[in-house]
């Protein structure tokens, strides 16, 4: 077990690191401008029946817009999605972003282990004396210190995978039901039915975690609320770093103590 | 005119009436009019007896020099005038007898059921002394005029199961606008679908806008119309006597018939659909008649029926692909959405459609039996939608319990 973190003097609780630079913090803005509007113009369609969406379209060319306004927007999406393509292959930032965002077998593991943590019914047990010498062999069951993340935690890994590929789904099946002609030249109508069916529910499924998910974390989880700055400013300090991401925060550690060694070893041969 | 002249035409009247009684003749128009004409003549009870000459010359009898007593028969019999008070009503039958025989047969001569029967006459609706021929735009039975004619009585006077409102509906259908604002008299009025002398109540089999006559009726200006309709699934039906089949009125409804393209019509491009599943929606009709049921839901749950439910025209409704007056089964090769023809019938909106349109079933997104894969591809979704966001839930609530939690311990 590695020892609990405190302030080190080399990284100062109020410093200040770049969290998101401004072509991503521009790329996240973009990205919700486009899936607000693809909502709001498309979600209406699953729920025909609803006043509400019937009422949003009262009047005349109303619906028109819509498929207007939501083809405009998956375009902007699509543009959106091949600038942070690009960005991911061709900058060095981009590059090390993406090492650090794939899912490694710890997340599930970390997913595992903080559940059980919030929770904590191992540990009550422990402290009510039930399988008191099962827990004495195995202490890793006590889950009794929370896991540490990366530079990105499970949570944020899950979600940028779920964009990813659900922006994938919903760019082939909607490119196939803007195109309903070039899509049955390809394929039979049965498979045409599929797209729509996926379209929908991708959509359904994206909106719920997104609705769910994502702004319990960035916005409504205590830690953070009302809202996590992040994305507006792109700013985190050290106590951030040190307590959200303590594995970035050793890593940034360990390089400015070598670094420190080394200028010490320069100055004093 | 004062008493005297009054006692002195009266005696002058008297003489030549004593004097043509004693040679057989009897008084003519100039005689009644020599009274009659007199703006000012009015019976004991403040009637006016006035009888306006140039009305009458104008009027069909008028111009066929008709005289009075010809219809005021019994006049043909008194000598002594001024004559009586009251004579008998004049008997149109004397002439008019076909018309007055199928007149007799109408709901307007029949008793009613009513506690006080109205009994219409002639004369309610064709006037007494102006009548003008039925194509005279004078008329009161020339069809432009027809609906206020009958809406003398239908609006108020007399009382009806459907409420007088069923009636005014009249003046909003297409067809009461052609007579009014197109001034088209050959558009449908009051007399067109429920016949002249011979109307019935619309509930009498006999009526012509019964379930049986109504098709014909509509055909006799519609004809091409009732052709097609005969050719269709419906119409065979409706030949061979099969009693829930849709005719003209069921879909187009009855006073208030607009046009297609009118956005109250019920046969509007958004509207077709709710017509069209009050038959094939219903389950009873399903099984008696063996079709396919929940049309309007699968229907709804395309991209059709759902943007047609927002009020977008331009996407296909039930009409575009099954036709319309003659719908015919799928299996027909007339039919457009027999598999033979339904490129075809999809190339009227997808230019290029192919033979891929029929590969696969309208009418069935993802149900299990008709398009397993859709099928497949919403149960995997219904799985890991609901599975993802119970996972999230308990995450979320597990993180709120564990803060609590270390927030009361450190308090």
């Amino acid at each position: 077990m590695e020892e609990r973190l405190n302030e080190s003097p080399l990284i100062r609780d109020d410093e200040i690191f770049l969290r998101m630079n401004l072509a991503e913090r521009l790329q996240h803005i973009l990205l919700i401008i486009t899936f607000t509007t693809l909502i709001i113009t498309g979600l209406p369609l699953l729920f025909y029946e609803m006043k509400i969406f019937k009422s949003m379209f009262a009047f005349e060319k109303a619906f028109y817009i819509r498929g207007i306004l939501h083809r405009v927007a998956a375009v902007i999406l699509i543009v959106n999605i091949v600038w942070h393509s690009l960005y991911t292959i061709f900058t060095k930032r981009g590059r090390a972003n993406f090492k650090e965002i794939i899912p490694k077998f710890k997340d599930a593991r970390d997913a595992w282990e903080i559940f059980w943590h919030n929770v904590g019914l191992t540990q009550f047990l422990y402290k009510k004396g039930v399988f008191k010498k099962f827990f004495d062999r195995h202490p890793y069951w006590l889950f009794e210190k929370e896991p540490e993340f990366g530079r990105y935690n499970f949570i944020e890994k899950f979600e940028y995978l779920a964009v990813a590929w659900g922006s994938f789904i919903m760019i082939i099946s909607g490119f196939f039901m803007w195109n309903v002609e070039l899509s049955l030249r390809l394929f039979p109508l049965w498979v045409h039915d599929i797209f729509v069916i996926v379209h929908g529910y991708e959509a359904m499924l994206a909106f719920l975690a997104i609705i769910i998910w994502h702004m319990y974390n960035v916005h409504l989880n205590p830690e953070v609320f009302p809202m996590s700055k992040i994305w507006l400013n792109g700013k985190i300090t050290g106590h951030e770093l040190r307590t959200l991401h303590p594995l970035e925060y050793r890593k940034i550690l360990e390089e400015r103590r070598k670094a420190a060694e080394r200028a010490s070893r320069i100055k004093s041969p | 005119m004062n008493a005297r002249s009054f006692v002195r035409s009266f005696a002058f009247l008297l003489g030549i009436g004593v004097c043509a009684a004693s040679f057989g003749w009897t008084a003519s128009n100039d005689d009644c009019l020599s009274c009659h004409g007199d703006k000012d003549l009015k019976s004991a009870p403040g009637k006016s007896l006035f009888l306006d000459q140039e009305k009458f010359k104008a009027s069909v009898h008028g111009q066929a020099e008709i005289g009075c007593t010809d219809c005021h028969a019994d006049l043909q019999k008194i000598k002594d005038f001024p004559h009586a008070e009251k004579l008998h009503p004049v008997d149109c039958a004397v002439c008019h007898d076909k018309e007055a025989a199928r007149m007799k047969m109408s709901v307007h001569m029949q008793p009613h059921r009513a506690e006080n029967p109205i009994v219409v006459t002639c004369a309610d609706c064709h006037g007494t002394h102006d009548i003008r021929k039925k194509d005279d735009a004078e008329s009161s039975v020339f069809s432009i005029n027809i609906p206020d004619t009958c809406d003398k009585c239908h609006l108020e006077r007399v009382k009806i199961k459907n409420g007088n409102e069923f009636i005014q509906q009249y003046r909003q259908s297409v067809h009461y606008r052609a007579l009014e604002k197109s001034g088209l008299s050959l558009s449908a009025s009051c007399v067109s679908c429920h016949g002249g002398h011979d109307v019935k109540a619309a509930g009498d089999p006999q009526s012509r806008v019964s379930r049986k006559s109504i098709i014909h009726t509509c055909g006799r200006c519609h004809v091409g119309i009732e052709k097609n309709y005969l050719e269709g699934v419906h119409g065979k039906d409706y030949i061979k006597g099969v009693k829930d089949v849709p005719v003209c009125t069921d879909c187009h409804s009855e006073h208030a018939i607009l046009s297609p393209l009118d956005l109250s019509s019920r046969v509007y491009a958004t509207k077709v659909a709710a017509v069209c599943s009050r038959c094939h929606d219903d389950e009873r009709l399903a099984r008696q008649y063996g079709f396919l049921t929940s049309r309007l839901k699968t229907y709804s749950d395309s991209y059709h029926g759902t943007a047609s439910k927002f009020g977008e025209t331009r996407v296909a409704n039930c009409a575009s692909c099954h036709g319309f007056h003659d719908i015919r089964t799928s299996s027909d090769p007339k039919s457009p959405i027999n598999a033979v023809n339904l490129s075809k019938t999809c190339g009227k909106c997808h230019p290029g459609a192919g033979t891929n349109f029929a590969k696969g079933k309208v009418h069935v997104v993802s149900t299990k039996v008709e398009n397993k894969g859709a099928y497949a591809a919403k149960v995997f979704y219904i799985i890991v939608i609901a599975a993802l966001i119970s996972v999230f839930l308990i995450f979320i609530a597990a993180d709120l319990f564990h803060r609590i939690r270390t927030q009361w311990k450190n308090d």
